[in-house]
This record gives structure tokens, C-alpha cells and sequence, in this order.
């Protein structure tokens, strides 16, 4: 649309042709008030909140609906509108409780400001107030109906935003109210998003409601730690007698990768981290065989000891090669980085792995060498035509739902879905395909031209001719694809031009874990550990002999031929059902936050922080990667990091060496960030010698009175910050990213608390060789409600995942008759 | 002359002191005078330590608002809230306050609390003998302040 110019308050603004007023004001700075209106949603116009003085016309306009032409004139302020405003706000609290001092809005309430703004907090009704009683609709979600306003942006971000229209709303006039469908409760995805977007504290939360006020949190933004979608969340952390807690999560500030979503997982689901299962204690087993608590300086004693007794074994079952690591999925990259280092150059093992959900290493694979074809998160938001084969994103990848129902709303994005069963996205599908269960292979035959390769199949030819007349397409797809089913795939869409891959797998960060290096046979960033390159050089000692996967470190440990087994935040035993009884030869440790399957075997159990409770970074399934900050503080437990660091010093190892900090540990990158959002573009020049400098503290670091640390933002944008402590995870942040190719970092989005894409492009396709066992990969498939060991400590989404059960049995009876 | 202008102002000056050497003495005798005040009187404005009050059923009035918390320009108030159940009822409304400490390490009774609290639960009473030689006792909890269930039908 092309620019057009109007006048706001005497004031010259241009905007494209068919802006919305209130939007175009809102970028110029000039605030209209709204009650109904929501970004991203259909238009209401229910409140005549934002009326404004438009120049020719009779009456006052609505700015939320108004459209802006060239020439228009228009007054958002005078006493006319401010009597205008006053006046509606005089009607809405004709029956307001006015409750504020309780109410949970209160402090971040529109209506609140408002009246604050505008008057009218007297009212002149003299009739009594109608006052109803709140009522639970879910165990998520109540209902305070005198609060409600009527703005109508529950029933539209639930029906539209959500595509699951559980809200609406009930009689006619003064009379209407919101309604759940199920009458007097909630049947549905229970998002929270309704409560998010209530302007007053007519919907509250189970989880927040009437526990703190909004200005007595800390508010922490850090990332969601239950799916691979890595939803940036803020977590409202309020001070107790023991420590920190959590009592909400949202994203209200509408900041990161995912607006302002987040399903029930990452806005109701962190209770798991004042569970009363929680480890808080090291735990080492006796003489008599029995877990007993110790102090951390002895539990931290017993691993460093006996670890280093094996290693300097000399005997058959002894040595590096007969210890074994097992890594985490919930773990950030630095802490896989640090595990997968620490095992490779202090244990002198290449028996490490992690749990695999997804097979990123054919992925990545597939993918090496061919830049700018991996697609962000933010893709599916705006791509034109999105390909959609396996997978089930309503359920296992919340985010991605969403994002592929805004894009089909706001930019009718066509959507093509080839799925064994069928699946919610359907309803915002061009053209489905049902595949039988072992098709998924035969699709990519079919998709290149072998008209035999799917059978027959209804639409089969019609839904290959729509995706091959797209000029663009993204292509995601789910673990169903694995090893060579990739390749084909991949290879299919980069023969045309224009096509984005993005690979659906679990867990927060599943994806960091295959990056950093967690598998027998690659180092950080897939460089095989046959042909180490640089790694060579950096890691001393490394072997060039791939070790064992996971299940075949069990299987040895079973056998008696490992000596010990390191495993942190993972759950092997449980996982490929090893008989426990058969492990009492090797010495276990476990590292985890609850005492799973394997902690309840092991010879050392180490309770470790939770996601939410340190720092660093992850990466998501499409490979952005985001900040973690710590939110929640727990007495006892220590992050992964500290606790290999301490190992690793009490096993005589040089920390240094493993965790660069201090003086001279500032390398500048090879390569800098490609796009820098500043107004200088840094040139990567080595620094010969950093002596000079030193821990710059005090001065002019530390911002004050909200101006910005400029300094820090500097330093951080040239990666020269100094690392002081060797538990500072930031260090081992600058070594990713001057070893692993694909993490090219630009440090001042990161650290400002947005995503950067990584680009696997960047790796070397030659170096590229064994693909991966298919048979490794175990997909979690959790739901809307599971998030594997973390579901099931955490009570709020057992709750939630037993209501929805009980109540949709009914429903699925009924059906049946 | 100046002499004798001088002479006479300290006169003067001695003369106001010598008279009301005389009077009656007006300083209160605490703490040696009669009564369960030991002879402390007190004006109804007086600024003592803080009283958290119950309504006329007996249910404590603070809804753990955090208004009083937020006016504190010494920062001195912590309250933790939770909400009241059908069992187990504290105030009158939808919220109360589990915990409520004033620290009165900090404490410089300035009275905004009073003045910010929306349900008039928090006043400053009379006590005044809050001195201690352990700064850990001045940290007050609601036990300490709130009013006993007896005083209400007392009145
Ligand atoms: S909804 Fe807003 S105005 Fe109404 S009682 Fe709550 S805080 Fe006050
Ligand atoms: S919780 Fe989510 S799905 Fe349920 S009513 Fe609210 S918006 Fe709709
Ligand atoms: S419940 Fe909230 S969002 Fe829904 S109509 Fe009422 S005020 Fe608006
Ligand atoms: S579970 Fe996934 S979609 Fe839901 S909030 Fe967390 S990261 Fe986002
Ligand atoms: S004492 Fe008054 S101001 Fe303070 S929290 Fe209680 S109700 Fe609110
Ligand atoms: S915001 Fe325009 S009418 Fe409600």
C-alpha cells in the first residue's frame, strides 16, 4: 500500500494507505486508550474508548476501526473526547465492584488506569451493585463476572487466536456475559491466553490469583523449559522465606520470538521447581546400600576420586574408554558443551551421548553446505505456503500452531498437511493428503515424480501439483522422518528455489544437545571425532575413536565391561527399560532435579538447578537460539555447570583449560555477526595481547536510573566481556561460538533477550559422513499437558491433564453411540 | 553604658529562669509515675507501633492489598498473601495476608501505610517502648500486631 499523509493533534504522520488509526498513532507515540481493541485480532469497536475528533465529521470516530487517507485531520485530545471517555467509563463502573485493593489486575488493570486517567471514579447510580459470585471454570481458569467489561478479546483470542472458540457470550444487551462452552466450566486447550488478554481481572489464574500484586515481582524473562518451540517466558518471581518462587509466567510485554503465546506448559507449568520431590540434597550411597544425604564437599569427593581411579586404571576394565556420559535434553548449551569437553579431555572417553528425540544429525546433514535454507520460527509466520508432512504442532509444538493460524488469518497463508491421522491444523489447510503410516518415505518419491510410489490415494496428484506450483514453500516435518528419509526430503526441496526446512523434535533443548556435541561420534557442531580439525588442537588428548551410544553404554554397563556411568538430567534406565538390578557393577552418578529411575540406582546423586534456576543459552528446534536467565532460586541444588567445574577441579584437571576465564580468556571471533543492529559494523581483527585489559568493574559499568550501560553493550557486541568466575556459563558461551561453525552469535540480539538463528549451513559438508542409526531416536510425543519427568512433577499441568480427561470422556461416549 | 545594658539583659534573662525554676515541673514523670503507663501521656495523634485491626465479625480487615507496603518509603513492610478458602477463613475478602512483618529497624512511623490502606486495617496504636538490644526482635509479626479477638467485645 502506498504512503499516505494526515495530520494527529497538528502533528504529520505517514503511514501506508489502510492503517488502522490507533495503530499508526501507537508508532508515532501518541497513546489512544482501548478496551476492546487487540492487536492481530478481528476489529469489535464495543468500548468507544479510543473515540477521536476526525475533521468533517459529525460524530466522534472510533480510531480502532478508523482507516487512515490521505489528508485526514484528527484530535485524539480534547475535552470533547475526554467528556466522551469519562462518560464510558462512568457506564462501566456502574456495576464494577471496584474492588481493586483484592482484585488481581489491580496495578496492571486498564480500567484501573483509566479512571486513574479520566475521572469518573464516583459513580452517581445509586441502586445497589449486582454482585455474582466468581466461578471456576477449569483449574486454570476463573471467572469474577461484575469485573468483566464486555470488551469482547477473551471470546476472539480464544476463537480465533486459538481456533478452539470455547468462550462466547451468553444474553443479549445489559444482560450479555461471557459464557463457557461447557456451561458452567471450561472444555478446552486451557491456554491462559483469554486471561492474558483480559484489560481487567474479570479471568484470573489458579496459579496467580489473589497470591502477590504485579509490582511486588521480580520480573524475569528467560525461556519456556517444557517444549522444543523455546517460547520466550516472564516468569513473576516474589521473595519467600526460603529463597525465590514463582507465581506466574506470561509474556505479556508481547517481546520474542513467540508475541504474546504461550500455552498451559510454559504459563502454568512450573511448579515442578518447588515440588516437594525435588532433590536438595546430594545423596551417596552407604556401606548399608541405602541414598543417605551428605555434604556437597563429600559428594563432589566420592565422583572426583573414584572417576579418577578409573581413568588411571590401568587394568582391562579400566581407563577412559570404560566410563560413559549420558547427557540432557533440559540442559543449556553451555552445560552439553562443558559435559561433552569434560568427558572427551578429562574422562578420555567418546562414550557420550544424550537420549535422542529427533535425528538433528541427518538433519544438519542434509542440510550442510546449503545456506539461508533452514527456517526460523519466525518463518512460519510469514511464509506463503507451508508444507506440513507428520507431526502434530496443536499438540507437541503449541507455538508453531499458532503461528501457522495467525499467518493463515492475517496473510492467508496456504497450507498443505500430509499426516497418517488427521490432525486440529486441518481446519486452516488448502489441501490435506492422508498417508498411510508408512508412507512418509513413499511422499517424498511420490512429491519428486513417481506417480506409483504412494498407491492410491485420494488428492494425491492434485496436492503434488498445488505444492509444485508454490514459488516458495517451507517444509517442516516431524520425527517421522529420520536418517536417509531426511536426505531424500531435504534433497527433494533444495532442487527448487525458495524452499525453508524446519525439523520438529522435543524438549527445550534437544536440538543444543546435538549441537554441542553429545553423540559418541561428533564433536560441537557435527565435526566427526574421526576428522577433529580444530578440535585436535583444542581439546588435548582427544580420541579420534568413536565411543558408544546410549543404549549401548547400558548394555555394557549391564555387562559388566563399563566401569562407570555419568549421567546428567536424563532418565536411561527408564527410557530403554534396563533392568536396574543389572547396573550394580558400574559406579553411577546422576545429576538430575528429581530422583528418576536412574537416580534411584545410582552410587552418587547430585541435585541439580532447574532450567528456570540458572543461566544460558538454548537452542530451539528450528535452532534459534535464545537467553535463559535465571528466575527462581531453590536452597541446596546447584546448576550442572558449577557441579562439572567442581568435578572436574577435584579430578586435578586444569579448570582453565576446560572453562576459559579470567585474565587473557577473551578471544575476539573469527567471524562477526552478520547483521548487527548498531550503527558501526565491528571488523574482525585479533586483539595480539588483551593484558591490558582487566576487570573493568564499577565506572561506567552497571546502568543506572534506567540509562543504558553502554559500556556493557560495547564490550558484549565485541564479545570482550570479561568472564571472572569459572561457574560463569557466558564463558563457555564465547568458545561455542569461536569452535562450532553454525553458532555465529549476534551477541547484542541475544543478549537484549531476542532469538538468533543459527544457520547449519555453515557446516562443512565434507567433513560429513556416517549417517545415524534410525533406531536411536525415541520420540517423547508429550501433549498439551505432559512434558515427560517435568510433567509429572509438575501438579498444575497433572491437574489440568486429568480435568481434561475426565471431562472430554463424556463427550467421546457420547460420539460412539 | 553598654555595661549596664548588658547587666540588665542577663538580668532579665535570669529572672525567666529563676521563675520557672519555681513552677511546677511539666515533663512527664515516665517511667516513674503512676499507672500501667508509668506516667506516659499520650496526644490521640501519637504515631506508635502499628495495630493491624479485625472488623465488627472478627475477621482480620488487612486483604494483603500491598498498598501500605508500597507507600513505605523505608521499605520496611513484607507481607506474603493467600487466598481465603470456604474452610478456612482469615478476612472478609478474597485475599489475606499469611504473612505481615514490619521491620522496625526501619520503621520511621511516618504513617503513609496508614494513610495508603483501602480498608483502614493498619493504624498506629500507642506502643512506644519498642527499644531492644537484639535488632532480630524488632522485626514484628502480625501475631505481634494484630488486635486480639477479646479486645473487640472488650469494647
Ligand atoms: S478489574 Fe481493574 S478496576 Fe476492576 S477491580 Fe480489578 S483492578 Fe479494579
Ligand atoms: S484457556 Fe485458552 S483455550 Fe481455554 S478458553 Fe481461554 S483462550 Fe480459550
Ligand atoms: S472477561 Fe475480560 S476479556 Fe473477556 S470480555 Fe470480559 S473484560 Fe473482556
Ligand atoms: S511448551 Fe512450547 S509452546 Fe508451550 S509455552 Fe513452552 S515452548 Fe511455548
Ligand atoms: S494493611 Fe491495608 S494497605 Fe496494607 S496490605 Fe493490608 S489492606 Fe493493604
Ligand atoms: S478500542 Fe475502539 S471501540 Fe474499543
Amino acid at each position: 500500500m502506498p504512503d499516505v499523509t494526515f495530520t494527529v493533534d497538528g502533528k504529520k504522520l505517514t503511514a501506508p494507505a489502510g492503517t488502522l488509526l490507533i495503530e499508526a498513532c501507537r508508532k508515532a507515540g501518541i497513546e489512544i486508550p482501548a478496551f476492546c481493541y487487540y492487536p492481530g485480532l478481528s476489529l469489535q469497536a464495543a468500548c468507544r474508548m479510543c473515540v477521536v475528533r476526525q475533521e468533517k465529521v459529525p460524530k466522534l470516530q472510533t480510531a480502532c476501526t478508523t482507516t487512515v487517507a490521505e489528508g485526514q485531520v484528527f484530535t485524539t485530545e480534547s475535552p470533547e473526547i475526554t467528556q466522551a471517555r469519562k462518560a464510558t467509563i462512568e457506564l462501566l463502573l456502574g456495576n464494577h465492584p471496584l474492588d481493586c485493593p483484592v482484585c488481581d489486575a489491580g496495578g496492571e488493570c486498564e480500567l484501573q488506569d483509566m479512571t486513574f486517567r479520566y475521572g469518573a471514579g464516583e459513580s452517581l447510580y445509586t441502586e445497589a451493585k449486582n454482585h455474582r459470585e466468581e466461578q471456576k471454570w477449569s483449574p486454570a481458569v476463573y471467572f469474577d463476572r461484575p469485573r468483566c467489561i464486555l470488551c469482547y478479546r477473551c471470546v476472539r483470542m480464544c476463537g480465533e487466536g486459538m481456533d478452539v472458540w470455547a468462550l462466547g457470550i451468553a444474553n443479549r444487551g445489559s444482560s450479555a456475559i461471557i459464557a463457557p462452552n461447557g456451561g458452567d466450566h471450561l472444555d478446552c486447550e486451557q491456554c491462559g491466553m483469554c486471561i492474558d488478554a483480559c484489560p481487567v481481572g474479570a479471568l484470573t489464574s489458579d496459579t496467580y490469583r489473589y497470591k502477590t500484586r504485579p509490582w511486588e515481582m521480580n520480573h524475569v524473562s528467560t525461556v519456556c523449559t517444557h517444549c522444543g518451540d523455546g517460547c520466550k517466558v516472564t516468569l513473576g518471581v516474589r521473595q519467600v522465606d526460603d529463597g525465590a518462587e514463582i507465581v506466574r509466567g506470561d509474556n505479556r510485554d508481547k517481546s520474542g520470538i513467540n508475541g504474546d503465546f504461550l500455552c498451559a506448559k510454559g504459563r502454568f507449568g512450573f511448579d515442578f521447581v518447588d515440588s516437594k520431590d525435588r532433590l536438595t540434597k546430594p545423596l551417596v550411597r552407604n556401606a548399608a546400600g541405602t541414598l543417605e544425604p551428605v555434604t556437597w564437599e563429600h559428594a563432589i569427593r566420592v565422583v572426583s576420586n573414584k572417576l579418577k581411579e578409573i581413568r588411571d586404571s590401568k587394568t582391562e576394565n579400566g581407563g577412559g574408554s570404560s566410563i560413559g556420559v549420558i547427557g540432557s535434553n533440559t540442559g543449556t548449551n553451555e552445560e552439553n558443551y562443558l559435559l561433552q569437553k569434560f568427558a572427551r579431555t578429562v574422562l578420555g572417553t567418546n562414550n557420550i551421548d544424550h537420549i535422542r528425540t529427533t535425528d538433528y544429525a541427518a538433519f544438519v546433514r542434509a542440510m550442510a553446505g546449503h545456506e539461508h535454507r533452514a527456517a526460523s520460527l519466525r518463518d512460519t509466520e510469514t511464509a506463503k505456503a507451508i508444507l506440513l508432512i507428520g507431526g502434530n504442532p496443536t499438540e507437541e509444538h503449541p507455538l508453531l500452531a499458532w503461528n501457522i493460524r495467525t499467518n493463515f488469518r492475517h496473510n492467508t497463508a496456504r497450507l498443505y498437511i500430509a499426516t497418517d491421522s488427521p490432525i486440529k491444523l486441518e481446519r486452516q489447510a488448502r489441501q490435506t493428503l492422508s498417508l498411510p503410516v508408512e508412507g512418509y518415505e513413499s511422499l517424498t518419491a511420490f512429491l519428486s515424480g513417481d506417480d506409483s510410489a504412494l498407491g492410491e490415494i485420494e488428492n494425491a496428484k492434485t496436492f503434488r501439483e498445488a505444492v509444485n506450483a508454490e514459488e516458495s514453500l517451507l517444509v517442516i516435518f516431524g520425527q517421522e522422518f529420520r536418517g536417509a528419509a531426511i536426505e531424500s526430503l531435504v534433497k527433494w526441496g533444495l532442487a527448487k528455489e525458495n524452499v525453508k526446512f524446519a525439523y520438529l523434535g522435543d524438549y527445550a533443548n534437544s536440538r543444543g544437545a546435538a549441537d554441542m556435541g553429545l553423540s559418541p561420534d561428533l564433536l560441537p557442531g557435527y565435526i566427526p571425532v574421526t576428522t577433529p580439525g580444530a578440535f585436535a588442537e583444542e581439546y588435548p588428548n582427544l580420541s579420534t575413536q568413536p565411543g558408544m551410544t546410549a543404549p549401548e553404554m547400558l548394555d555394557a554397563g549391564c555387562r559388566g565391561e563399563l566401569a562407570a556411568l555419568y549421567i546428567v538430567g536424563s532418565d536411561p534406565v527408564t527410557a530403554y527399560g534396563t533392568d536396574p538390578a543389572a547396573l550394580k557393577r558400574a559406579f553411577v552418578v546422576v545429576q538430575d532435579i528429581f530422583l528418576t529411575g536412574t537416580a534411584a540406582l545410582a552410587d552418587v546423586v547430585l541435585p541439580a538447578a532447574s532450567l528456570y534456576e540458572k543461566a544460558g543459552t538454548v537452542t530451539n528446534t528450528f535452532g534459534d537460539i535464545q537467553l535463559v536467565k535465571k528466575a527462581a532460586d531453590k536452597a541446596g541444588v546447584k546448576p550442572d555447570f558449577e557441579i562439572l567445574v567442581r568435578i572436574a577441579g577435584g579430578m586435578g584437571a586444569d579448570v582453565k583449560k576446560l572453562v576459559p576465564f579470567g585474565r587473557g580468556s577473551i578471544t575476539v571471533p573469527a567471524v562477526t555477526a552478520p547483521a548487527l543492529s548498531v550503527d558501526f559494523v565491528p571488523t574482525p581483527r585479533p586483539i595480539p595481547s588483551l593484558r591490558g585489559i582487566h576487570g573493568d568493574l564499577g565506572q561506567s559499568r552497571g546502568a543506572h536510573s534506567g540509562e543504558a550501560d553502554r559500556h556493557a553493550v560495547w564490550l558484549a557486541a565485541r564479545g570482550l566481556e570479561l568472564r571472572l568466575s569459572p561457574f560463569d556459563p557466558l564463558a563457555a558461551l564465547d568458545e561455542i561460538e569461536r569452535l562450532v561453525p553454525s553458532y555465529k552469535l549476534d551477541r547484542l540480539n541475544l543478549f537484549a533477550g531476542n532469538d538468533v538463528h543459527s544457520e547449519p549451513g555453515f557446516v562443512p559438508v565434507a567433513s560429513l559422513t556416517a549417517p545415524t542409526a534410525a533406531e536411536l531416536i525415541l520420540p517423547a510425543h508429550d501433549g498439551l499437558f505432559t512434558s515427560g519427568v517435568l510433567g509429572d512433577h509438575t501438579k498444575a499441568l497433572v491437574e489440568l491433564n486429568s480435568y481434561q480427561e475426565s471431562i472430554s470422556q463424556p463427550v467421546a461416549e457420547a460420539a460412539a453411540d | 553604658m553598654s555595661i549596664a545594658r548588658n547587666i540588665a539583659g542577663i538580668a532579665k534573662g535570669m529572672s525567666i529562669t529563676f521563675r520557672e525554676m519555681l513552677e511546677p515541673t511539666q515533663v512527664e514523670n515516665y517511667p516513674d509515675g503512676p499507672g500501667p503507663l508509668r506516667g506516659a501521656k499520650f496526644e490521640q495523634r501519637f504515631r506508635g507501633k502499628h495495630e493491624l485491626q479485625r472488623d465488627e465479625n472478627g475477621l482480620e480487615k488487612c486483604v494483603a492489598c500491598f498498598l501500605c507496603a508500597a507507600a513505605c518509603p523505608s521499605n520496611c513492610i513484607f507481607i506474603e498473601a493467600a487466598d481465603n478458602t470456604e474452610e478456612k477463613r482469615i478476612s472478609s475478602s478474597e485475599r489475606y495476608a499469611k504473612t505481615y512483618n514490619i521491620d522496625y529497624n526501619r520503621c520511621i512511623f511516618c504513617g503513609y501505610c496508614v494513610e495508603a490502606c483501602p480498608t483502614d486495617a493498619i493504624t498506629h496504636g500507642h506502643g512506644f517502648e519498642l527499644a531492644s538490644l537484639n535488632a532480630t526482635n524488632l522485626v514484628m509479626r502480625k501475631e505481634d500486631m494484630l488486635v486480639p479477638v477479646a479486645s473487640l467485645t472488650a469494647r
